[in-house]
């Protein structure tokens, strides 16, 4: 009888767990076993109602009885009491008469779908204090690796726990410390990839920012696991407040000892620096970056070998990206079961997005692997921004990356599923965009941002990208032509198939996602000269619906060519011939009275018609 | 600070809880500004300026003021979280000087959270 | 002008001004003091100068001030600054405002001469190329030079450190200038082409002087998602110049950046460490008023 189950959610919120919710919800657990209660009584985490203070909360159903206060000791009592259909009194927390009109995080969608596992510190500690961080179990993770494990055994936990890069590959990361840490050499490195090269991400800056001792745990907790015993973070000079917070981290950590000579007294050295990358994007690839560390021109290399044999100056190198390090100290703390315990089979734990563009929420998210992409955008994230426009795709995995479309929403996002939609999971950015954006536009925007990017060591990919993107400006300046479509089609197959490193290979991606997506649009552009969000200028024309113009009159004043005239509270009209398709009034009018039509120049309709009447 | 041993750390751990802990150190609530870099962009240290020149004008010392990193509602920032003895944590969201005024008039010194202003209220789930 | 341009002196006590006129009268230059900032800046609006030499802890009007009102009124003085305070911090500011040269206070005479004549051999150059190209236009004042070479010690035997040499020079002069490559090259032992190589490879160094205020528009996804593009025009015709230019006057550099981390404000302009968030594409000149 499911009605009959009960359901004991234990807070997991910051304030609770602090409280001591995590041996609570261990008591009841224990509790449902030894009684062989598992049939009738569930146990789980829950999200917070606001009531913080009184720590930690429980609630049971049926009936949403709120507990608070509750030890471990009292597990037994409250499941008892419900079995009999009663209520424990004496831990009863009865909500104040007139509630508070604040919503708690927990009735919020932006934060009841998170759960913070990197950001587990976020806006809780001073970002400069290791004390803060070490009041927070920070350390923790790597005291338990270095002074009670083998370097095999910490190996084993992160390859257990699922782990996977998160620096866009989703290599499994104990995988890669197992072949690194049985390299034999006098040296090895550990590496850190800050570089966050994706424009529009921004989860490994904030990481860094808000809880650089997270990075250095992870490092520290790496050294251990290959055996390395120095280290560099690899950071964009643009994010100078990063650097300014992650040098202080090490200075701190080096002077308490927990950088250098026998951290712990365990015998393990690991020194960390930071090294400042000098803005090329292809120095986020891995073989880039150790070239650009050793002060050369940041062009990839062929693989084998393999960094994990001969790396930086040759000796085995492992490189990681820095959410990839700040989810083991945990792993470390809490094991890899609990790791597990979130996330798909193949895609463990959690990962943080930065949602950007044409959504409510921008900001950073952390979920849970697995969710529908539908939740991110509509609960998480809190749908389109603007009123009354429709969503038209969210692009992941940044330049590299694809744009998934509105009937793919329901895609759980997890490593594999987000590749077979043509895009990548990517290292997090996620930007969302309405109908008022042009496709065929952004995928001239990444191509450009590719092709400028592009190292010139591979041939295909230096020349590939700028034929590519000479076609795609040519459909959006309205030269297009009819095979279009598919040259671009056949460039992209030949760029992803001869290019040395992921930036070459995987540069096609945005164009051909579009394209697989959003076809319509680019043969609009092509065959109709005819750009229906009126991006591309030279493609569009704009008229005033007269049905819906209620001449108020916003747009006349607003048009900087004065190109439109009527009278006051009578239906407006553009002057074709003096129009430069700024789209200034379409932006202005607010009952969406402007339509944006095919080019007239290129499609030869008279403009005299509606324009000449002045 | 001298090197740091396995048990050190866990001293260290609690005593730096205990230290955390506004309660615990007298103090009546504690106020944080996030500070990431869009937090900064947005005027997050000025507003910092007129919260801290605000409680001083008043004259009050039993709340802890610090910083913090981005909180990541980055489309409303800037942002500050208000704790007091014996409540939820609040957030207050595209803090402006006007708010932070009545912020400090009703929340911080009368001890009622401001409804119309505050975004949230409650700790996110961790674990 | 003949090749020995006159000097300003510009001090607050008048033993220092003495001194100097004393040491450089001997050598056949023509010196002139001022009693401060506020006296100079009256002196110099009668009558022109090749070079002040001036003082920066003095009351009232102050020597940055000065220097600043140098540059903006008199672009053509050369300034070398006399400080006994040669802190890191106000050496940094003075050397980002164009000064040629310091000498420390109390100075010798030998110092003095040494020091006046590489100033005098600057402006002059600088003035003997004036009708030539851009490019040779800017040269490399021998203050630069010497903080340079500090660097460059510091660097020298550590392996891979091309990169940050080049990170410093262009935090100290704000550019990176061909003779400052070739200085980097000679004093690191590493060939100039590859030294060339590097600083063109990643887009973080240029190798174009900047303006008194650098436009830096945000063309990342999150900002092009928010139309920054048409921020973007909106700046290039509103100055005058292309992407990487600088306006005739110096005063503006446009550049684009791609992502400044601050994605949730899209889209984003930065002007010089001033960070300008959800600028409307047709209003983007606006943000540049307070920069005159
Ligand atoms: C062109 C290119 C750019 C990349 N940029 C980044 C980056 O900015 N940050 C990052 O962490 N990984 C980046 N990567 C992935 C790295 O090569 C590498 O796989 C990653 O840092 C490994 O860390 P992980 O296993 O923790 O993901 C990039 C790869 C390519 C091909
Ligand atoms: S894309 Fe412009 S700040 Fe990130």
């Amino acid at each position: 009888m499911a009605n009959d189950l009960i359901q004991i959610s234990v807070c997991s919120g910051t304030g609770c767990l602090d409280a001591g919710s995590l041996l609570v919800r261990t008591a009841f657990e224990d509790h449902v076993r030894s009684q062989g209660l598992e049939k009738t009584v569930a146990v789980n985490f829950g999200g917070c109602a606001g009531t913080c203070p009184q720590g930690p909360v429980v609630t049971v159903e049926p009936g949403g009885v709120l507990y608070h206060g509750v030890q471990p000791g009292d597990a037994a009592a409250i499941v008892g009491e419900h079995l009999k259909g009663g209520v424990l009194d004496r831990l009863r927390y009865e909500p104040p008469e007139e509630p508070s009109k604040i919503p708690s995080t927990g009735a919020l969608p932006l934060y009841r779908h998170q759960v913070l596992r990197v950001l587990r510190n976020k806006g809780l500690i001073d970002p400069e204090s290791m004390e803060e961080y070490i009041a927070r179990d920070g350390y923790q993770g790597a005291a338990k690796a270095l002074t009670q494990m083998t370097a095999e055994e910490v190996v084993a936990t992160v390859k257990n726990s699922g782990l996977r890069g998160r620096g866009g590959a989703g290599f499994p990361t104990g995988l890669k410390w197992e072949f690194a840490s049985k390299s034999v050499a006098d040296q090895k490195y550990l590496l850190c990839n800050g570089d966050e090269g994706d424009p529009g991400a921004f989860m490994d800056r904030s990481v860094m920012e808000a809880d650089p001792h997270s990075v250095v745990e992870g490092m520290i907790i790496g050294s251990r696991a290959i055996g390395a015993t120095k280290g560099v973070i690899y950071v964009r000079a643009e994010y100078p407040l990063a650097v300014k917070r992650l040098q202080k981290a090490i200075d701190d950590a080096t002077a308490a000892g927990l950088l250098g000579k026998n951290i712990l007294g365990s015998g393990h050295d690991f020194e960390l620096s930071i090294y400042l990358g000098a803005g090329a994007f292809v120095c986020g690839e891995e073989t880039a970056l150790m070239r650009s560390i050793e002060g050369k021109r940041g062009m990839p290399r062929p693989r084998p070998p393999f960094p994990a044999h001969k790396g930086l100056w040759d000796k085995p190198t492992v490189l990681n990206n820095v959410e990839t390090y700040a989810n083991v100290p945990p792993i470390l703390l809490h094991g890899a079961d609990w790791y597990r315990s979130l996330g798909t089979q193949k895609s463990a734990g959690t990962k943080v997005f930065a949602l950007t563009g044409a959504i409510k929420n921008v900001g950073l998210v952390e979920v849970p692997m697995g969710i529908p992409l539908r939740t991110i955008i509509y609960e998480v994230g809190g749908g389109i921004g603007k009123k009354n426009k429709k969503f038209k795709a969210v692009q992941m995995g940044g330049p590299s990356g694809g744009c998934i479309p509105e009937h793919l929403l329901d895609t759980a996002v997890d490593f594999d599923s987000i590749n077979a939609t043509g895009a990548i999971m990517g290292s997090g950015g996620m930007v969302v965009m309405d109908e008022d954006n042009c496709m065929v536009s952004l995928a001239k925007f990444f191509l450009g941002f590719t092709a400028d990017e592009s190292c010139g060591k591979c041939p295909p990919c230096r020349v590939g990208t700028r034929v590519m993107l000479d076609l795609l400006t040519d459909i959006t300046e309205g030269r297009g032509k009819p095979g279009d479509i598919e040259t671009l089609i056949d460039i992209c197959d030949d760029i992803k198939n001869t290019s040395l490193c992921g930036l070459g290979q995987t540069a096609p991606n945005p164009v051909l996602t579009t394209i697989r997506y959003f076809r319509d649009e680019y043969e609009s552009h092509i065959h109709d000269k005819w750009c229906k969000t009126g991006i591309c200028r030279d493609l569009a024309s704009f008229e005033i619906d007269p049905e819906i113009c209620t001449g108020c009159g916003v747009c006349a004043r607003a048009c900087p060519q004065e190109a439109i005239v009527g009278e006051k509270k009578k239906p407006h009209r553009i002057i074709q011939e003096l129009c430069i398709q700024c789209r200034t009034c379409y932006d202005k009018c607010k009952f969406n009275s402007i339509q944006i039509k095919a080019s007239r120049k290129l499609t030869g309709v008279a403009a005299a018609a509606e324009g000449g009447k002045h | 600070m001298s090197k740091l041993t396995a048990e050190d750390l866990v001293r260290l751990r609690d005593k730096a809880r205990a230290a955390m802990d506004f309660e615990k150190q007298g103090y009546r609530g504690k106020v944080v500004m996030h500070t990431g870099t869009c937090g900064i962009a947005a005027g997050a240290e000025k507003v910092m300026a007129v919260l801290t020149a605000e409680l001083k004008e008043r004259n009050v010392t039993d709340l802890v003021v610090t910083t913090s990193g981005c909180a990541g509602i980055c489309s409303r920032e800037p942002l500050m979280t208000v704790q007091l003895k014996g409540q939820s944590p609040v957030k207050y969201t595209e803090l402006t000087e006007a708010k932070v005024k009545s912020i400090v008039e009703e929340h911080l010194v009368g001890g009622q959270p401001v409804e119309k202003l505050a975004f949230v209220m409650g700790c996110e789930a961790a674990y | 002008m003949s090749d020995k341009p006159n000097i300003l002196v510009v001090d607050d006590e008048s033993i220092v001004i003495r001194s100097a006129e004393l040491v450089l009268k001997g050598a056949g230059y023509e010196v002139e003091g001022a009693n401060g900032g506020r006296e100079a800046i009256a002196k110099m609006e009668q009558k022109s100068y090749g070079l002040v030499f001036t003082d920066l802890k003095m009351p009232e009007v102050d020597g940055i001030t000065l220097i600043r009102w140098v540059r903006n009124a008199r672009p053509d003085t050369g300034i070398v600054i006399l400080t006994g305070y040669p802190s890191q911090d106000t050496i940094k500011e003075a050397l980002s405002l164009g000064i040629i040269d310091y000498v420390p206070k109390p100075f010798t005479p030998a110092v003095l001469l040494d020091v006046t004549q590489r100033a005098v051999h600057w402006v002059l150059e600088r003035r003997g190329a004036a009708g030539k190209g851009e490019e040779e236009k800017e040269d490399f004042p021998p203050s630069m030079a010497a903080e340079l070479d500090k660097v460059i010690e510091f660097y020298r035997d550590k392996p891979g450190s091309l990169i940050p040499v080049l990170q410093r020079a262009q935090e100290m002069i704000g550019w990176l200038p061909v003779p400052a490559l070739r200085r980097i090259a000679q004093g690191m032992n590493i060939p100039p082409a590859e030294v060339h190589s590097v600083t063109t490879f990643y887009s973080f160094f240029t190798m174009k002087p900047r303006g008194d205020h650098n436009v830096r528009v945000c063309l990342g996804t999150a900002c092009y998602v928010k139309r920054a593009e048409e921020v973007m025009k909106t700046l290039e015709e509103g100055l005058g110049v292309e992407v990487g230019g600088v306006t005739p006057d110096r005063k503006f550099s446009l550049e684009e950046v791609r992502c400044l981390g601050a994605c949730g404000l899209a889209p984003v302009v930065m002007v010089d460490s001033d960070t300008f968030a959800g600028i409307d594409p047709k209003a983007a000149m606006d943000v540049l008023k307070p920069y005159g």
